[in-house]
């Protein structure tokens, strides 16, 4: 087969693989024949499109989109300024590494009760978003920032350029496409933790808040549609900063 | 003049560079030739504040600014030919004056359609070049080549360092560089130190052909 046509195929069989999985989903729906228990694609799909007639609905997905975007932007900058003082400080590096050790190994469910006891409903979500993203970021910026080429280093020193130059001229471009992968891996990470604190936090508008009334009203394909809302916008985001760092990274290799 | 006197260099048990003098004198290229790993380059990098030394003093280098043409080209990946250049230049210039410069040196080099090029788009004749462009476009005292021409083809070579006269002969500087190619010191220094010996010594000092 030539390369060139292995694209093509793949275009047509993603939507065929899809096709495949919704049809096993359907029919393991119609085997246990309960729509409590496994509600079927066609009744979620009716459930999603009654859903997206509220405003409700959207105000939900907007708020909790916001608690995402704030949280994992939050993490995003506090993650690259403490990433690169770190990267280049080694006593910096010693005294932060085990708190990011610590919050990586603490389980997101403490980390929403903990946040529960700290803060209001609406910003446990953030907190608990960055706090989850925050270290992936940090380890990722600490990498690149001590994966700079020193010979880059050598040259600028000699042509005495001065530290914003070489941060912005070296530093930024060479941590760029690990601060991205470090964004991809967290951003999926953010919207799945943020969603959980919203379950125990139901702050007014939420996703979160929504699966836990499906919950308790045993509403099954609410649930199913919920939570496809949240997998379509995880994907999406990725597939957004996946495009985004392609972009970016065009010329280093 | 630049005046090296009794430089004293080691990395622990071994030692480069022992009671070592050399004169550089000004706007002349001086050659320094001698084998591979004999110590030319820690030389090099002594004279460039990038890598200290034990005992002995240098005159003549205070307030001194360098150029530096590596051995590798040393261009940022992510830059193009003029990013590239204009790196070196941003601490000291306004926009209007890089911009001049900018059009002068890469004009020099002969670089004039790939101003807009990624370093990986550029064949290493080309780099190298950038590099010699980045280096004369800087304002130095100075001008550092560690091994600049080597690993390129016969034809390449002799094309950079009738290019790298030219730019010479236009803006003239002091310059001194490290070879282990007799051919190439010959051709460009007005001086050639012939170096070898453990710790570092001055076998010879010969003209070069550049007169």
């Amino acid at each position: 087969m030539r390369p060139s046509t292995i694209p093509n195929n793949k275009k047509i069989a993603r939507p065929l693989i899809i096709l495949f999985w919704l049809g096993v989903w359907g029919g393991v729906s119609l085997l246990i024949n309960r729509e409590i228990y496994l509600p079927s694609p066609i009744r979620t799909l009716r459930a999603f499109i009654e859903l997206s007639t509220t405003a409700e609905f959207w105000s939900s997905i907007a708020m909790t989109f916001i608690r995402v975007a704030i949280g994992f932007l939050v993490s995003c900058l506090a993650g690259v300024i403490l990433g690169i003082l770190c990267g280049l400080n080694r006593f910096l590096y010693d005294a932060f590494n085990p708190l990011a050790i610590t919050i990586k190994s603490t389980p997101v469910m403490s980390v929403i009760i903990i946040a529960l006891i700290w803060f209001q409903s609406g910003q446990v979500p953030i907190f608990v978003c960055f706090l989850m993203c925050f270290p992936v970021i940090w380890t990722n910026v600490v990498q690149g920032v001590k994966q700079v080429d020193k010979r880059l280093l050598q040259m600028a020193k000699v042509y005495k350029v001065d530290r914003w130059h070489i941060l912005k001229g070296i530093y930024i471009p060479s941590l760029t496409p690990y601060l991205m992968a470090g964004i991809i891996t967290s951003l999926g990470f953010g919207w799945k933790v943020t969603v959980a604190a919203e379950v125990l936090s139901s702050p007014k508008y939420s996703i979160g808040g929504h699966l836990y009334n499906a919950k308790v009203y045993l509403e099954s394909p609410e649930l199913f549609a919920w939570t496809s809302v949240v997998i379509v916008l995880s994907f999406a985001f990725e597939y957004l900063f996946k495009r985004i760092a392609a972009n970016m990274t065009n010329h280093s290799h | 003049m630049i005046r090296l006197k009794n430089i004293y260099k080691a990395y622990d048990d071994l030692v480069v560079l022992k009671d070592f003098n050399i004169d550089f004198e000004d706007e002349k290229i001086t050659a320094l030739l001698g084998p591979s790993g004999c110590g030319k380059t820690t030389l090099l990098n002594i004279i460039a504040g990038l890598e200290a030394y034990q005992s002995g003093t240098i005159e003549g280098l205070a307030d001194k600014t360098f150029s530096y043409i590596f051995q590798e080209d040393r261009l940022l990946p992510w830059a193009t030919v003029e990013g590239n250049i204009r790196f070196v230049l941003e601490t000291r210039y306004d926009e209007e004056t890089i911009r001049t410069i900018l059009n002068k040196y890469i004009e020099m080099v002969g670089l004039e359609d790939y101003r807009t090029y990624y370093p990986n788009q550029l064949s290493g004749g080309m780099k190298q070049r950038v590099a010699i462009a980045r280096a004369f476009a800087y304002p130095s005292d100075i001008l550092l080549m560690d091994e600049a021409f080597k690993g390129l083809d016969m034809e390449l070579k002799i094309g950079l360092i009738q290019s790298f006269l030219a730019l010479w002969k236009k803006d003239r500087r002091r310059v001194i560089m490290v070879t282990h190619d007799i051919n190439e010191a010959m051709d460009i220094a007005h001086d050639i130190y012939i170096l070898g010996g453990r710790p570092l010594e001055i076998k010879e000092k010969r003209a070069g052909k550049n007169k």
